[in-house]
């Protein structure tokens, strides 16, 4: 009996999506629309996830030793850096490297390489580059730099990398903000769509819920039908949406790569990871907010 | 069948659509209710069924008291009284055959059952060529037999016409009210209202006139006076 109801209900579910076909459709091109939306939102939201969370990746903090430092000394200093606990990693750059790789980023500017053959040595000093295993731990790891003793530390100045990373910290804050509140105003416009095309679905099939009350249909063969119709968009939604959000992220990805030379931003993959969270999160929430919005428009709308 | 006792029943205090109706149907008898419209006679009809809630008084079908009934109880009654209308009320997007099924199908009958039953019923009501048309693709005559059609598949001690033959030409008027006529010979307790001086008059069966809400007439082989 429970069987052949259910199986009753979803008949009349779909005979009702075939037979009003453009209603069908309209419903479901609108969800498509919100769930575009709320798709274009996570990408940005990714994208800007990954750029911030790249900058952070190369900020470090180079400290410059004396020009005569002993390398047993500089061996000791990197060790000893290498313990801190907000330390990820210390490298060591020598007069020399540095040097080369002055030449290298400067080799398209005849007038610096002139300057520098012309000062007859070389200039720069070793450098320890100390990356932090978190870039909100770089106030705490320059605390902790300014507090080593050592004799062969040249220049300890961090003031820069503090305000730059107060800019980082202040940008990705008001990105976060903006976005869940973009966020909120996607999910309440959804909820509309769904709840209003439910509601003009009911109020178009006024005279069909009175038929069916005439000839003694319990409620759940009059609101079921309504409801399953509203999990049935979700899933042609949520498919319809896969359909095409991979072929547009495919063709944002070479633009994104474009844009963010040297940072590792992949779309499809970050989708690919989380296809359910996504996809399965957006049919589950689509769908509770689909019944809900039926049940509530049903019990207004569909009075005897 | 029907029994109403000292029915009252008012939209607002100052209008009173039926005042102390008090009536006894009996089982297969075709009984035809008449009145001017806004008399109460379709007022009557939705209390019956269970559409309307009466003020006061009781109203018994069948020997089920409904007078207080709940909104659970009310797909039980409908499958009990067959009812028909003057605008069919046929469900646009279902055949013929698929409206007069959901009738079955929301009280669970099998599918086998309703394969059964409804070309036995649609034979009867003269239908059984156009089962998979839909309304549009029908007269008004045949969409009103499609109509009897579903009232009839629960087999209901009786059947409720609530202006039938409204929206009809006189010829398919005629054929409905013969067909009710033979489907009350039957047994099925028949009780129509119409407002059709002379289809009550060629039926001379038992005549009840309301006007402004009170029975004014009850005739066992009345006319339509008003």
């Amino acid at each position: 009996m429970f069987f052949l109801s259910l199986y009753r209900i979803i008949k009349f579910s779909l005979q009702d999506l075939s037979r009003n076909i453009w209603l069908s459709i309209v419903t479901v091109m609108i969800l498509i629309l919100a769930l575009f939306s709320i798709n274009m939102l996570l990408v940005v939201k990714v994208i800007g996830d990954a750029a911030v969370g790249a900058i952070k990746d190369k900020i470090d903090i180079s400290l410059y030793l004396k020009p005569d430092a002993d390398e047993t000394a500089i061996a000791a200093l990197k060790a000893q850096l290498g313990n801190l606990s907000e330390v990820k990693s210390v490298t060591y750059v020598s007069k020399e490297e540095a040097l080369n790789i002055f030449q290298q980023n400067n080799s398209d500017n005849p007038e610096i390489l002139q300057a520098l053959r012309e000062l007859g040595k070389n200039p720069l000093t070793p450098t320890l580059i100390i990356q932090p295993k978190n870039a909100d731990l770089i106030d705490n790891l320059t605390h902790e730099l300014d507090r080593v003793d050592s004799s062969i530390i040249d220049s300890r100045n961090f003031t820069d990398y503090k305000t730059m990373l107060d800019k980082i910290n202040a940008v990705t804050d008001k990105v976060t903000k903006a976005g869940l509140i973009l966020s909120a105003i996607f999910i309440f416009i959804t909820l509309m769509v769904i709840f209003n095309a439910i509601r003009v679905a009911i109020y178009t099939h006024n005279m069909e819920i009175n038929i069916m009350r005439l000839v003694g249909a319990p409620n759940s063969f009059i609101y079921l039908p309504f409801l399953v119709s509203g999990l049935f968009y979700t899933l042609f939604g949520v498919l319809i949406i896969i359909l095409l959000f991979y072929p547009f992220l495919s063709l944002l990805q070479p633009y994104l790569e474009a844009f963010f030379v040297g940072y590792n931003i992949n779309l499809v993959d970050y989708f690919n990871r989380h296809f359910l969270e996504i996809f399965g999160g957006e049919f589950i929430g689509i769908a509770a907010i689909n019944i809900l919005a039926g049940w509530w428009a049903a019990r207004r709308y569909a009075q005897a | 069948m029907i029994k109403l006792f000292n029915v009252y029943k008012s939209y607002t205090p100052e209008i009173q659509v039926l005042k102390d109706v008090n009536l006894h149907i009996k089982p297969g008898e075709f009984v035809s209710i008449v009145g001017v419209s806004g008399s109460g006679k379709t007022t009557l009809v939705k209390a019956m069924i269970g559409e309307e809630k009466i003020n006061e008084g009781k109203i018994v079908v069948g020997g089920w008291d409904i007078t207080d009934i709940g909104n659970k109880e009310v797909p039980y009654l409908r499958r009990q009284i067959g009812v028909i209308f003057q605008d069919f009320k046929l469900l646009p997007k279902k055949t013929l055959f698929e409206n007069t099924a959901f009738a079955l199908e929301v009280c669970g009958q099998s599918s086998k059952r309703i394969r059964d039953i409804i070309p036995r019923v649609m034979k009867i009501v003269g239908l059984e060529d156009k089962m998979d048309r839909y309304p549009h693709e029908v007269s008004g005559g045949e969409k009103q037999r499609a109509a009897i059609a579903r009232a009839l598949v629960h087999s209901p001690k009786v059947l409720l016409a609530d202006e039938p033959t409204g929206n009809l030409d006189a010829i398919n008027a005629n054929e409905i009210i013969d067909l009710l006529s033979h489907i009350n010979k039957f047994g099925t307790t028949v009780v129509l209202v119409s407002h059709n001086k002379e289809i009550v008059n060629r039926l001379n069966r038992r005549v009840i006139t309301i006007d402004n809400g009170s029975i004014v007439s009850d005739r066992e082989r009345g006319k339509y006076l008003l």
